[in-house]
């Protein structure tokens, strides 16, 4: 039988928003099991997270294999389909109009390109455009958010290593750091390699390309691209995630423990320039500790008491 | 008793409210909701850790200090609960034989108990879609992406009320699922 009033607080106090503690102290008062249940159910409710699909899993093949690597590459036209982007990125390659584009760790800029299409590159980015072609890009490196003037005859195609993601009227933001990729839509729709997989993402699903495969997900339209306002937004994000990105904006050398890292985190990080007060205020909400380490800073478990 | 003092302070002057500050203001108060909160004899030594916490960090000015303060002491008891429970069960688990080592969720789990994962999401988002649309939205908005209930209510254009109504139906019937799950 569930305690229906300790739910009651479990909701209250989850809440960000919750101020009403002398209610909550009266309450716990009234009887010493009280606070016992309350701990019962916050302990439940910290599970909800892993069984709420905020990650469905809808790639079955890849989910269920984790043996392979990256199964779907080698399924179907995928690998004809890579080969091919990758003889016409050579081709485009060696075109003299192409042209990179750079950003240093915690600096940002803004590409307003012919057609309408506005460019975001977040810190630590490379991004290649074509001045003969508005509707290309290749990101190399880091993170960019797409807010795309959709031309069904001519679609905006952004690649990111062999893989090609499609617009169909669109917001929406990529990651690429080593072998793994992540897109989030906000707006409209992307499709990921549409002459292989063609999976269709709409708004409010992102997809994610690396070790484990080929995922896709639910994500909160405004959370993508949040780092334009200066913010960071997360639904059950891994924490390594988490670290590359907050290393991409602020502009610092950032590492965690293999156990920070496995840990999730779901909320919103303010992005503050001082790394110190940032820390200060950020890695207690994501339940760990940050200690500097030389030049760089070192996310680690635990709120640091015991050291 | 209790004295409340006004929250934001820091906020309304524009200066660095030192934490340290608030909390000494409202040390009875904070130790008496740790009693509440079920630390017996260890609430002073609890509070003791939370000051010791606030002077190694020496945080920057924070919006909304007391109720920072009261969460701050709620996660040391939630804490202190998880790490409680976790011996529990490895204890047990020693005892019955399973081994000590604690599998990291995010390991290549087995075929069958992925797929046994799959089918337990699936479970999960059939009982959630049962709800009805509001009732998942509301729940997703609040559990998976943190959003507060009023924000909720008005993007939704609906009373706090009927807010907290889905919430707490959603919860029963996600908690209801999850006891089902553990004693499997």
């Amino acid at each position: 039988m569930m305690n229906e009033e300790a739910l009651g607080w479990v909701i209250r106090t989850r809440d960000p928003e919750f101020d009403d503690w002398d209610a909550f102290t009266i309450w716990l008062e009234g009887d010493p099991e009280r606070a016992a249940a309350y701990d019962v159910l916050m302990a439940a409710d910290a599970d909800l997270a892993d069984m709420v699909p905020a990650e469905p899993v809808v790639m079955p093949v890849a989910a269920n294999d984790p043996g392979v690597r990256r199964p779907l590459r080698w399924i179907g036209g995928g690998a004809i389909a890579a080969a091919l982007v990758a003889a016409v990125s050579v081709g485009l390659l060696s075109r003299s109009d192409i042209y990179s584009i750079t950003t240093r760790p915690g600096e940002t800029r803004s590409i307003a390109l012919d057609d309408g299409t506005r460019i975001e590159l977040n810190g630590g980015t490379s991004l290649r455009l074509d001045r003969k072609n508005a509707r290309f890009a290749a990101l190399d490196a880091g993170e960019a958010a797409f807010t795309v003037r959709h031309d069904a005859a001519n679609p905006f195609r952004v690649t990111v290593g062999d893989a090609v993601f499609e617009d169909a009227g669109t917001v929406f933001n990529i990651v690429h750091s080593g072998d793994a990729t992540r897109i989030g839509v906000s707006e409209g729709k992307v499709i990921y390699n549409p002459q292989a997989e063609a999976i269709a993402l709409p708004a409010g699903r992102a997809l994610s390309d690396g070790a484990e495969g080929l995922r896709v997900m639910d994500v909160a339209p405004q959370a993508v691209a949040s780092w334009r306002q200066g913010q960071l937004i997360y639904a059950n994000a891994p924490v390594g995630d988490v670290t590359q990105d907050i290393a991409r904006s602020l502009g610092v050398t950032l590492a965690a423990t293999p156990g920070a890292r496995a840990m999730r985190f779901t909320g919103t990080i303010r992005l503050e320039r001082d790394p110190s007060r940032f820390f200060a205020a950020a890695a207690p909400l994501m339940g760990l500790s940050a200690i500097r380490q030389g030049n760089g800073w070192l996310l680690k478990e635990g709120d640091g008491s015991q050291n | 008793m209790a004295t409340r003092l006004i929250a934001n302070t820091g906020r309304t002057t524009g200066m660095a409210t030192g934490l340290s500050a608030i909390f000494f203001q409202n040390r009875a108060a904070l130790l008496r909701f740790l009693r509440a909160r079920g630390a017996g004899e260890d609430a002073e030594d609890l509070l003791q850790d939370m000051w010791m916490k606030l002077e190694a960090k020496d945080l920057g000015p924070v919006a909304d200090p007391l109720p920072y303060l009261y969460r701050m002491a709620n996660n040391l008891m939630l804490d202190r609960y998880r790490s409680a429970t976790r011996r529990e069960r490895r204890e047990q688990d020693w005892a019955e034989g399973a081994g000590g080592v604690m599998a990291d969720p995010n390991d290549d789990l087995a075929v069958d108990e992925r797929m046994i994962l799959n089918q337990r999401l699936e479970q999960a988002r059939g009982i959630l879609a049962d709800l009805g649309p509001r009732v998942e939205l509301v729940f997703r908005r609040f559990r998976i992406e943190g959003v507060g209930q009023r924000l909720i209510a008005e993007e939704l254009g609906v009373s706090l009320t009927t807010v907290e109504k889905d919430l707490q139906k959603a919860y029963r019937a996600m908690l209801a699922l999850k006891q089902s799950l553990d004693t499997e």
